[in-house]
């Protein structure tokens, strides 16, 4: 017995002391160990990137996918170096906290994959897709369905919709859709991170999401494409705000963002009015504190941080995001971030200067 | 009267069959979950599934997306699982075994009654609350998730069933063995040490065994508590996986759900071999 | 060892299950508290809202009450019928043979796997077929959660029930048998009448590990935050309503989930004070 103990102490001990070690790399500083939470949206474009940055860097991003509601309380509790989110932080939540500067990282689009036997191409507006998931519009074969569908044979079959159960940028990029197309989805759910679903059931996570809708027949739900795509489920394609059919792709999200975009890069693309504009585009952020000494964070790790984020704005990690489906981010997007960049500080000195 | 007589036997036979049948019906469960996980995942245990981490969402797109089976394994969770485990068990076994002691020798006392309806009232809480509790008391002081938390929120759970094996087995052994040492000269510390505790050591040592074989499998405290890591670590202050948690995370994933099976056919295996093997244990060691 | 250093570490040992114990509630009350202060504990428990719109928050309890009481009675409503046959078999039937002991080992299995593994199998196997016997159309919810609850409690309630039938006194099942009866009667007559209180007991258990089941219920229960309609709705149970938004929630979501978790808590401590004060005294009868 105490020949057991004695063993496990020592491998304990032994286990605690490896992983103190650490490489320095050419910088002048240490490499890095960053740790970030949030949106499962933008999660396979991270990984690629991380992977890149690691090869180019030396530095290891630990990247956990809890869903943007998830990143930001861990932002907020100072326990991780930063959030991704698909939402924006609010005007309240940012006066709740210390000072933080969002970051775009890239731009993508919520699809509404469905589960339906022998239909291969859907065709929906926001306003159906508002209705179907308050609940109204019950059935696969409802006459609004059929009239934007002609020639599909649509099953006499209960929809069920599948959301999240998690609070989720995703989330919210779909409901403030739906806010600005349907008057009645504004007045009886609104937009947010978690809404109230009346009907069908929840998955956590944008896999999660297609998890469910990929084995439960009749099913639709809202999830970022790439998850769609890589698991060869349909998606429907959407009606704009111009009245055109219109179907995910790199020029279509990009599209949506033609618009004007603030200093502060918190803005909603949804619903763009311009043309070819996929509805249901979004910027997805990285957040960072303004003031990057907290919670013990070394120099060397803010430093750390800001290259992260200098390198995904950079060509060759945006690049990458057609890789996956994803979008670049416009020029003025790039521009805007690198200034604000600028204004991050270690103990209240600029730390790019 | 004759008929009656007939009725009564039909019903008396009627018991013992739907006894019979119900009471077979319930290895279904077992036999249908055993089936599924072994025959869906044992095709996907390899060298590699326990040596490699698992891979990221992106890596098992594409291997999905090219048909290919998906890289990387659940060495990850099995580390982080035994880390953590082997931190509970340090602590947890001893101070469990001496409340053991302690209860079974002053059972007359309040206060070990007292104890002892805690104990039950601890066994008896959610694992869920077991999570919100280390959360509160572990990682929001140490600011951040952490196999610590991970461990302690496990300790707690280990703790009464460790008490209990402790306390039954010493109950159990004869009282002539204390007297015996005392008469001979040892005082109870020694007595205890020397004779009771090698005397129970089959007993306690299958409720330590049962007691792993318990919280191993444990998913929610461990969701509040180690959060999880996409790679191998070694280190206790930091997030860490588990192989449960990992379960969880393919279940929440479509794209690693190929790992799903072979991970559970781990945990599973793992868990029924260790029940099997105290139940083995207890029994050899009774006779 | 000094006998004195001896003693002082066994209290001290013995002292860890208060200590523990009193920190859980001692946490949960003052982590709780704000939801309490905020909503009033009744209006708390009695809402039925859950709704986190900013500057409107609205948390009440009640769908996740009604949610783990749907699924707890309907769980021991499915396990009875096969627990009981388990105790039968094992405590009166094939008492002390081979078969009975491994019917022993296969019960005590299933208590053995893990909870998620439950979870698993009821979403990939139960699932489906719930879908193609067309009883609900999303598969998941109330129904499919108590199903597979109800599996993993019948070992809990079967172990503990034979173990009392088994102390039924022979001499009274032999009198009985003198007097002609059958052995249906003597377990109508004799072994129910005995044991039954301990029996009752064991399914006040069993009782006490449906309520605070979590990762079983959290994946095939649906997760809707409604007051659930029927047993084919899905809806959520105290803990999972926990489980999935504790990751993630905070300021006055975060203490009413919490709060929750106190009330959960409070509930499955009386069941098992309930239970364990009720087998003390049916193992004294």
């Amino acid at each position: 017995m105490k020949k057991i103990f004695s063993t496990v102490m020592t491998l304990v001990l032994a286990l605690a002391m490896v992983s103190c070690g650490g490489a320095s790399k050419d910088g002048g500083r240490k490499a890095q160990e960053l740790s970030g939470a949030g949106a499962t949206f933008p999660l396979p474009f991270y990984n690629v990137v991380f992977e890149h940055f690691a090869e180019v860097n030396g530095d290891v991003v630990a990247y956990g996918g809890i869903g943007s509601g998830g990143g930001v309380r861990n932002l907020r509790d100072k326990i991780v170096d930063f959030a991704g989110s698909d939402a924006f932080l609010t005007d309240k939540e940012m006066a709740e906290m210390d000072a933080v500067i969002h970051v775009p990282t890239c731009m993508g689009a919520v699809v509404l994959a469905y589960n339906l036997d022998g239909v291969n191409s859907l065709n929906l507006s926001g306003e159906l897709i508002a209705d179907i998931f308050a609940g109204e519009v019950k059935m696969w074969n409802d006459e609004r369905i059929a009239a934007l569908n002609p020639g599909v044979t649509l099953p006499a079959e209960a929809i069920i919709p599948v959301f999240r159960s998690d609070g989720s940028g995703t989330t919210f990029v779909f409901t403030d859709y739906l806010t600005k197309v349907s008057p009645m989805w504004k007045e009886k759910f609104g937009a947010g991170k978690s809404v109230n679903f009346p009907v069908g059931q929840a998955a956590k996570g944008n896999p999660g999401v297609a998890g469910v809708v990929k084995q439960t027949k009749n099913a639709i739900g809202y999830v970022g494409s790439e998850y769609a795509f890589a698991q060869k489920i349909p998606y429907a394609t959407l009606q704009n705000q111009r009245g055109e059919l219109v179907e995910p792709t790199a020029a279509s999200i990009s599209a949506a963002a033609s618009g004007t975009i603030p200093a502060d890069t918190r803005c909603s693309i949804t619903n763009a009015d311009a043309a070819g504009a996929y509805p249901i585009s979004t910027f997805t952020w990285m957040i960072i504190y303004k003031e990057q000494h907290y919670a013990d964070r070394s120099k060397a790790q803010a430093m750390a941080t800001l290259d992260l984020l200098k390198y995904i704005l950079s060509d060759e990690a945006q690049h990458i995001t057609s890789e996956v489906h994803y979008a670049p981010l416009p020029a003025k997007a790039k521009e805007l971030s690198m200034a604000n960049l600028k204004a991050v500080t270690y103990d209240g000195v600029e730390i790019l200067n | 009267m004759k008929v009656r007589t007939k009725h009564r036997l039909i019903k008396d036979k009627a018991l013992l069959w739907g006894v019979c049948f119900f009471a077979a019906l319930t290895a279904v469960p077992l036999i249908a979950i055993l089936g599924e996980v072994l025959l869906r995942g044992y095709d996907q245990l390899s060298w590699s599934f326990f040596t490699e981490p698992t891979p990221t969402a992106y890596k098992a797109m594409k291997a999905i997306e090219a048909g290919e089976p998906i890289p990387g394994g659940i060495a990850n969770g099995i580390i982080g699982t035994m880390i953590m485990l082997g931190m509970a068990v340090v602590v947890a076994v001893p101070v469990g075994i001496l409340c053991g002691a302690y209860l079974a020798e002053n059972s007359k006392r309040r206060f070990a009654q007292t104890v002892s309806y805690l104990t039950d009232l601890l066994q008896g809480t959610p694992s869920v609350i077991i999570g919100i509790i280390t959360y509160i008391w572990v990682v929001v002081p140490m600011k951040g998730y952490s196999a610590i938390a991970g461990s302690v929120a496990l300790c707690i759970m280990m703790l009464p069933l460790i008490i209990r094996s402790t306390e039954e087995t010493l109950k159990i052994l004869p009282a002539s063995l204390k007297e015996a040492g005392l008469a001979l000269g040892g005082n109870s510390a020694r007595v205890m040490l020397r004779v009771q505790l090698p005397a129970a050591f089959g007993g306690i040592f299958t409720g330590v065994l049962l007691a792993i074989s318990r919280v191993i499998g444990e998913t929610a405290p461990l969701m509040f508590t180690a959060l999880g890591c996409s790679f191998i670590r070694w280190s206790i202050d930091k997030p860490i996986s588990a192989v449960p948690l990992l379960i969880w995370e393919f279940f929440n994933d479509p794209n690693l759900q190929e790992l799903i099976w072979g991970a559970s056919l781990f945990l599973l295996l793992f868990v029924l071999s260790l029940n099997l093997l105290s139940k083995y244990l207890a029994k050899k060691w009774n006779q | 060892m000094n006998d004195k250093l001896y003693r002082f570490l066994l209290t001290a040992a013995a002292l860890a299950v208060p200590i523990v114990c009193g920190g859980v509630v001692y946490a949960l009350v003052t982590d709780a508290y704000a939801a309490f202060e905020h909503f009033g504990f009744l209006k708390f428990l009695t809402s039925s809202e859950w709704s986190y719109t900013e500057g409107a928050e609205q948390y009440g309890a009640l769908p996740f009450i009604t949610g783990t009481l749907m699924t707890t009675a309907l769980a021991l409503l499915f396990c009875i019928p096969f627990s009981l046959p388990v105790a039968l078999f094992v405590g009166e039937y094939f008492k002390g043979t081979k078969v009975a002991s491994v019917l022993a080992t296969v019960t005590d299995l299933l208590a053995g796997i893990p909870s998620i593994i439950y979870g698993l199998w009821g979403f990939y196997t139960l699932r489906p077929l719930i879908m193609a016997l067309n009883i609900s159309p999303q598969g998941s919810g109330i129904l499919t959660a108590s199903l597979v609850l109800a599996i993993m409690i019948i070992p809990y309630a079967a172990s503990l029930s034979a173990e009392f039938i088994k102390m039924v006194p022979n001499d009274l099942k032999e009198g009985a048998y003198s007097l002609g009866a059958t052995r249906a009667e003597v377990i109508r007559r004799v072994v129910f009448p005995v044991a039954g209180s301990g029996i009752f007991s064991s399914y006040i258990l069993a009782i006490g590990r449906a309520l605070g089941e979590t990762m079983t219920v959290t994946m095939l229960i649906g997760n809707t935050n409604n007051i659930p309609e029927s047993i084919t709705s899905t809806g959520n149970s105290m803990a999972s309503i926990i489980a999935n938004q504790f990751g993630e929630a905070d300021g006055l979501r975060l203490s009413s989930l919490i709060a929750i978790g106190l009330v959960l808590f409070l509930i499955t401590a009386i069941i098992n004070l309930i239970g364990k004060v009720m087998i003390k005294r049916a193992r004294i009868a």
